[in-house]
């Protein structure tokens, strides 16, 4: 009989959902992509459906379902830090106990009445040994150090553990509230975007600017001679305030911050805004700069504490941090480590295949696998089912026996597609089964883009797929970031005499979070990178996930479909399917 | 029913486009709710054993999301450079949970096709009458009332094909007076659920309050805010089944 382990993680934000079966991933699901709204957090339960369905099997089925954190131990942090700051904390105190004491503090009794499992079967894993273990179990790597950084979990907000064959050893952490995770978060707030979301519109938007508040962000945060850190806590009231993440001291170090949806026009790109709102907007792009590269060389600290402490050649990431794809670009360039990798869902999502990896190898002693090497885990929509859809959706379609090919055709026509293969990717970044697709031969793309087809910011850089074959030819790869750039998660820079050829998907800094894509991983969308390279001689193309602003990636050929309709898009390709603008 | 719902609508009406800032509220509360209809009438969509109903519930759902961005347009329109709630609800789709407008089960999944297309038709026909009292007011500034005129006549074709589907369920002998009875009967106790869920949350916040200042105060002078900097993990290393199962 095969082993089952279903990974749950859910209540904060993103949730999802991993099932092992024998200790292999035979599928992951992040419930956004169900339930269309960006960032659930509620318990997964369209995403354990589909997961049990795919695998035919039901929940009673299950060996064990673990959880992604120990619920009581964050209810104590949560409890002794409005303690702490009494009274200051007056605010949250009642709220956080009413969502306690409402739901969160029952979990296993919730779990089981949700997903049908019995108590006995139901397990918790600390939050910071399920990042850990997601990137370890994960990785190619048997002998790591791994490094967690997120914003909080239980208590710690860093952790750095040895990895060895099947053990996790743990070796020190940072404690809350000295968070570089809640700090960045912070200046995310600052610059008005929102937490948890915003994160990378502020890397995007510190290309623009100059770090002129270096000084200034420095203040925030003090290291110690043994390589740790701490925040100066006058600046931030995230602990203890129930909305508001910097107090009043951080908007006199920083400046009035920035409203929400606010125009963004720099020096590099001021339209017709006045001199004032220029200068407004230069100083955000100036923070953000200030607090980016205050970020990487945080993380060059930290990964450099990791190498003395722990010694091995490879070095695992987790953490939403990890997902700071330019820290990583500078940790592969000119940390010590010789290898590099992080989970394509480094986040709070990424929790729940850790949970289940470390049930079955720490807890019940199995060796390891094989790496992750796909990122297409989620839900496939079988063909017949979404010929069916289009038909009765009125879609004005024809089927195609090559739709690599005929993409690149149409790509090298100028076309912008909706690009929906096989099954949903796993984690924050599309690549190459829920995307967007475009040439990125013309400047003018990233605009239309940007305007016409996301309806999103025009500051947003855009990213490029590449074939791995071609990628040394175009871009400058660390040899240390071959790993994460084939989950998009480090940028490297653009050859300078290629970026003309590709002015679409080069940053105004010469970087571009590159995606190299291997025949083995994704033969489709590897195909019609090369298809479009015979056709342009560029065999890169403008990548960038499938869903609208606010929204979250479409999954299935109804989101598809309601997507294409709402954006500029000029066609679509579905599983086979080319479908046609509607008039 | 319907003349009293009017008769209320009427002054609440009145009242609330009037105070500062609220017509935005209002907005970006339409905002959120034809966003969450987007997402229920998709799913509807998906799920629909009637291929038929397909086409309908899809171009019913594209009909919402446009009007969900006409709201939010008008909601920025009426507010340029500033943040304020209207903002955040518009910005913000994880409020569409907090507002217990989708998540959990959808829609169609909860109510069957029939009592799903009667929730159509009543919610959609409501809607219809709150606009109207809207316009026949001269409520609204002269743009968000073009806007609203727009929207009213895709409202109307909404309540005329959910009508017309509930009289085809009708002919087949199906029991739509019912279900329109239980759809309203439904709204109704969800918007008492609703005030009740509201009312439950200020009084248990007002009493976490008092304990907070009676109970958890006197242990300030125990407590500390953590020092940063590494601390050494001296957790066991022990991964048992006995230890996995314990929640802290």
């Amino acid at each position: 009989m095969p082993v089952y382990i279903l990974g749950i993680s859910a209540l904060y934000h993103d949730s999802a959902a991993v099932l092992l079966r024998d200790g292999v991933v035979v599928g992951a699901a992040q419930e956004e992509r169900y339930s269309r709204l960006k960032h659930d957090a509620s318990l997964p339960v369209r995403a354990v459906q589909w997961l049990l369905s795919d695998a035919g099997i039901t929940a009673s089925d299950l060996d064990h379902l673990v959880f992604y954190e120990k619920p009581l131990r964050k209810f104590e942090r949560i409890l002794a830090t409005s303690v702490a700051t009494f009274p200051r904390s007056w605010g949250a105190f009642p709220r956080q106990m009413r969502s306690w004491l409402g739901d969160k503090l029952w979990l296993r009794s919730t779990l089981c009445a949700t997903f049908g499992v019995r108590p006995e079967r139901v397990l918790f894993c600390e939050h910071h040994l399920s990042h850990a273990a997601s990137a370890f179990y994960a990785s190619p790597h048997a002998e790591a150090a791994v490094l967690a950084v997120d914003g909080v979990g239980e208590w710690a907000t860093t952790t750095l553990w040895r990895g060895s064959g099947t053990t996790l050893e743990p070796i020190a952490e940072v404690r809350w509230p000295h968070s570089l995770g809640m700090l960045y978060s912070t200046i995310t707030a600052h610059l008005g975007f929102a937490v948890n979301e915003g994160e990378y519109k502020v890397m995007g938007m510190a290309a623009y600017g100059q770090p002129k508040f270096r000084a200034e962000v420095d203040q925030l945060l003090r290291w110690d001679a043994s390589g740790g850190y701490a925040l100066d806590l006058d600046y931030f009231s995230f602990h203890w305030h129930p909305t508001r993440s910097g107090t009043p001291a951080l908007e006199r170090l920083l400046g009035p911050p920035r409203f929400p949806g606010a125009p963004f026009t720099p020096a590099a790109f001021p339209g017709d805004a006045t001199p004032e709102q220029v200068a407004d907007s230069q100083r955000y792009a100036d923070v953000a700069a200030s607090a980016q590269a205050q970020m990487e060389e945080a993380m060059l600290r930290l990964v450099a504490h990791a190498k003395a402490a722990v010694g091995t050649d490879a070095l695992c990431l987790a953490g939403g941090v990890a997902l700071n794809s330019v820290a990583n670009r500078r940790i592969a360039k000119e940390g010590p480590f010789a290898h590099l990798w992080v989970q394509p869902a480094a986040g709070d999502a990424g929790g729940a295949m850790g949970a289940a990896l470390w049930v079955w190898h720490a807890v019940l002693g199995n060796p390891r696998g094989p790496a992750l090497s796909r990122p297409d885990l989620g839900r496939i929509t079988p063909v017949d089912r979404a010929r069916e859809m289009l038909t009765d959706l009125g879609a004005k379609f024809e089927v195609v026996d090559d739709p690599a090919r005929s993409a690149a055709a149409d790509l090298a026509a100028g076309k912008v597609i909706g690009w929906v293969q096989g099954g949903d990717e796993w984690g924050p970044r599309a690549l190459g089964h829920r995307s967007i697709l475009a040439d990125p031969r013309s400047a003018e793309t990233k605009d239309h883009v940007n305007a016409r087809v996301k309806y999103r910011e025009l500051f947003r850089p855009f990213a490029p797929a590449v074939t791995v074959e071609a990628a040394d030819a175009w871009f400058d790869i660390p040899e240390a970031a071959r790993e994460p750039v084939r989950w998009m998660l480090a940028t490297a820079d653009v050859r300078p005499e290629k970026r003309a050829a590709i002015p679409a998907v080069v940053h105004v800094d010469g970087s571009a979070r590159v995606q190299t894509v291997d025949a083995g991983a994704s033969p489709l969308f590897h195909r019609l990178l090369s298809e479009f390279g015979a056709l342009t001689g560029v065999p890169i193309v403008l990548n960038t996930s499938f869903n609208l602003k606010g929204e979250p990636m479409v999954s299935c050929t109804v989101d598809a479909m309601a997507s294409f309709h709402r954006s500029g898009l000029d066609l679509l390709y579905v599983d086979g399917f080319r479908v046609e603008r509607p008039r | 029913m319907g003349q009293l719902r009017r008769a209320l609508l009427t002054p609440v009406s009145e009242i609330a486009w009037r105070l500062p800032g609220w017509p935005r509220r209002l907005l970006a509360e339409f905002s959120l709710a034809e966003r969450g209809s987007m997402v229920d009438m998709l799913a509807a969509a998906q799920a629909t054993p009637r291929r038929e109903m397909r086409r309908k519930y899809f171009l019913h759902a594209l009909d919402e999301g446009r009007h969900a961005t006409i709201f939010a347009d008008r909601v920025r329109a009426l507010s340029p450079g500033r943040a304020d709630r209207a903002e955040a609800v518009i910005e913000d789709a994880g409020l569409l949970q907090d507002h217990g407008i989708v998540g959990g089960q959808t829609l169609f999944e909860r109510l069957g096709e029939l009592d799903f297309l009667a929730f159509v038709y009543v919610a959609e026909a409501d809607a219809v009458e709150q606009f109207g009292v809207y316009l026949d007011r001269n409520l609204p500034d002269a743009e968000t009332s073009a806007s609203l005129r727009a929207i009213l006549k895709d409202e109307a074709f909404h309540v005329s094909y959910s009508r017309a589907e509930c009289e085809r369920y009708r002919k087949d002998g199906k029991p739509v007076d019912q279900a329109i009875r239980a759809v309203r009967w439904r709204r109704f106790k969800e918007g008492w659920m609703r005030f009740t869920r509201d009312f439950g949350e200020w009084t248990s916040g007002f009493w976490l309050l008092v304990l907070y200042f009676v109970a958890v105060g006197p242990f300030r002078v125990l407590a500390r805010v953590e020092t940063g900097g590494w601390k050494v993990v001296a957790r066991p290393g022990a991964a048992g089944l006995a230890a996995a199962r314990l929640e802290g």
